[in-house]
């Protein structure tokens, strides 16, 4: 019965062009926008790898103070948070700290192995105030504050993408790609592993990323300080900190943000978008569904004397409802193949650099929703069908 | 082979009540070339209906090969429509959109789904036999647009023979052609018969009445006449209930 159903719609293919690119549209931007949903859900099942709550996040804005006085300033204003019992920790943090808008990257290499990395830097308390389990090895100590130590904690994701399986401790890692010229003092020795460590919240992707210990000259990057605060601690705790900070930091402006906030307005960035997406994919697909059940019902209309026909000739009422569900099938089948022909090239030119699994699930995904749609719109006029009276429908021609 | 008992249809809407056969009793033997005459709206089409298994008598029994059909579910009567019977048709009822072979297919398509066991080669080959039967195996991959009323007629004829049915009903098979081509298509209806098969034929037409075995005549939904018109027709103490053949007393006393 299948290949009599393609062979019928295949000759009426003109008639059902419009429906076709219909389905081929939707096809298509369902097949995006289920790209998006299932790229940020899977990363979504990632853990971020740090503690946000009861984190506040400090920013420090120096203006023109030079560069040489502002870590010993910024050392002072830890010291200084450190002393009210309401803060449990607090760290020094660079300008990309977790939820800011900051981005901080570069290559990092180990042997022929390179990769794209984020680049972190922070102080000794980092996994202490954001409770970052460390996995192999362990974070910076006192022993790493000397100048001529140059050592890395990396993350889980940089540490596969360069050691694979091998444990990379003690092992040397550098700035650049591996076809680069390096010095001796370029190279880093990895002291620790930890976990993700994913800055923009659940929905970014588990990227690789590696720490730096800031010290000396550098301190002067590491104007944000995040504190981990008792639950419970209040706004007047907040009035207090900045009144007796601002005194610390004459001419410098400070902001405040909650980081549980922050990390909303992080999400709201991705899931805006999506749900825009969504709604305008939902009007589509409403759209094509509407548009199938009024074809189905004026086909099923028009074809009353072939339904007749093909009841004389021994199909069941049944046999007709499928026949009708069945050509939807078809119809979507065309549909689908010319999509496909679009949809297979994101995952087989790696299209946005994401994981080919996304594509497939979303095509999969995609097919199933593209496929119950026309099923639905498909069930109501084919029953109409099947009950058509043959000895009067034969009539009706 | 088909059996009629008191046969009754009534056409219901909702304030009007029509009368389209009443007490009909035929028996039809198998092998038989029966003609059904009788003017327009005399429930000629109803009566072959009801034969077909298309539509339900209001009262009385359909009985095929002496089995009343009455209590058969909708998957057993397409089964048995399938199977027995092949149905022709005034306006030819082809589908447009498919070539000629796959018009002729169509009845094997519900019989593997029916239980049977025709696969796609075999269904083609049946197919082309029934269109060589009908001189048509030149036309196969045709739409039928192309073809001219005679030779739609005689798809529509190899597409109901491709299963071999044991009845064939014919409603005005010859209606919407011209002489030529509607001795053409008697022609062949009379070779299938010839072959065995039971062929029940409305008809307007007096002279291709004359050339089957036995005239059945209808009028306002009775049964006014059935003649034996040559040796092989069923004659009227083979009905199975009260029937006449004399057409002018029921007319009288109806």
């Amino acid at each position: 019965m299948l290949p009599h159903l393609f062979k019928l719609m295949w000759n009426k293919k003109r008639t059902h062009m419009l429906l076709i690119v219909e389905i081929l549209a939707s096809f298509l931007v369902l097949f995006g926008v289920t790209s998006l949903i299932i790229f940020n859900l899977r990363n979504y099942q990632e853990p971020i790898g740090f503690d946000y709550q009861n984190v506040w996040t400090l920013n420090f804005n120096a203006r023109d103070q030079p560069d040489s006085t502002v870590g010993d300033v910024m050392q002072r204003v830890k010291e200084r948070i450190l002393t009210y019992p309401q803060v449990e920790s607090a760290t020094l943090f660079g300008s990309n700290a977790p939820y800011s808008m900051n981005m901080s990257n570069g290559n990092v290499s180990h042997g022929n192995a390179s990769i794209l990395s984020n680049h972190y830097r922070s102080d000794l308390d980092m996994t202490k105030t954001l409770n970052v389990p460390v996995l192999e090895g362990r974070w910076f100590n006192k022993s790493d504050e000397s100048a001529d130590v140059r050592t890395m904690v990396i993350n889980t994701p940089l540490k596969e993408a360069l050691f694979g399986d091998e444990s990379p401790l003690g092992k040397q890692i550098t700035f650049g790609g591996p076809g680069d010229k390096h010095k001796k003092e370029d190279y880093f020795t990895v002291i620790g592993v930890i976990g993700n460590f994913k800055t923009q919240g659940e929905y970014m992707t588990n990227a690789p990323g590696l720490f730096q210990l800031n010290k000396g000259e550098a301190r002067a990057y590491n104007r944000t300080v995040l504190l981990k605060v008792k639950p419970g601690t209040d706004a007047s705790f907040e009035a207090r900190l900045t009144k007796d900070l601002g005194m610390l930091t004459k001419d410098w402006t400070l902001e405040v943000s909650y980081m549980e906030n922050q990390r909303q307005s992080t999400h709201n960035i991705t899931l805006v978008p999506v749900t825009i997406f969504l709604i305008i994919s939902g009007f589509l697909l409403i759209n094509v569904a509407l548009g199938l059940f009024g074809v189905l019902n004026v086909s099923i209309t028009k074809r009353r004397s072939e339904i007749g026909l093909r009841r004389a000739l021994g199909a069941t009422g049944n046999g007709i409802s499928k026949q009708f569900v069945g050509e939807i099938w078809v119809l979507a089948t065309f549909g689908l193949l010319i999509g496909l022909l679009f949809a297979v090239q994101f995952p087989l030119m790696n299209v946005f650099d994401l994981e080919s699994g996304v594509y497939v699930t979303a095509i999969v995904v995609s097919i199933v929703v593209i496929y119950l749609i026309v099923t639905l719109c498909a069930l109501f006029p084919s029953r109409q069908a099947a009950e058509v009276q043959p000895a009067i429908a034969l009539h009706e021609e | 082979m088909i059996t009629l008992q008191n046969i009754e249809k009534v056409y219901r809407t909702s304030s009007i009540e029509t009368l389209a056969l009443n007490n009909i009793n035929i028996n039809i033997r198998k092998g038989e070339f029966v003609s059904i005459m009788g003017p327009s709206g005399c429930g000629k089409s109803t009566l072959l209906n009801i034969m077909g298994l298309l539509d339900e008598p209001s009262k009385g029994n359909v009985a095929i090969d002496g089995q009343l059909v009455k209590s058969y579910r909708d998957k057993e009567l397409a089964a048995l429509r399938n199977q027995k019977i092949g149905l022709i048709f005034q306006s030819f009822h082809l589908i447009n959109d498919l070539s000629v072979l796959d018009n002729v297919e169509i009845p094997l398509l519900y019989r593997s789904r029916n239980g049977g066991s025709a696969s796609g080669k075999s269904r083609l080959d049946h197919a082309k036999e029934a269109l060589e039967k009908v001189g048509l195996s030149n036309r196969t991959k045709h739409f039928p647009r192309q073809l001219s009323g005679g030779q739609k007629q005689r798809v529509a004829i190899a597409r109901a023979i491709v299963g071999n049915p044991e009845i064939i009903l014919a409603d005005e098979p010859t209606g919407n052609l011209d002489s030529v081509m509607g001795n053409e298509i008697m022609s062949i209806l009379q070779g299938l018969n010839n072959d065995g098969a039971t062929i029940i034929m409305v008809t307007h037409d007096e002279s291709m009445a004359k050339k089957t075995d036995r005239l059945i005549r209808l009028f306002d939904g009775t049964q006014v006449g059935d003649s034996v018109l040559r040796a092989g027709g069923a004659g009227p103490g083979d009905n199975p209930g009260h029937f006449t053949h004399n057409p002018t007393s029921q007319l009288l006393n109806p």
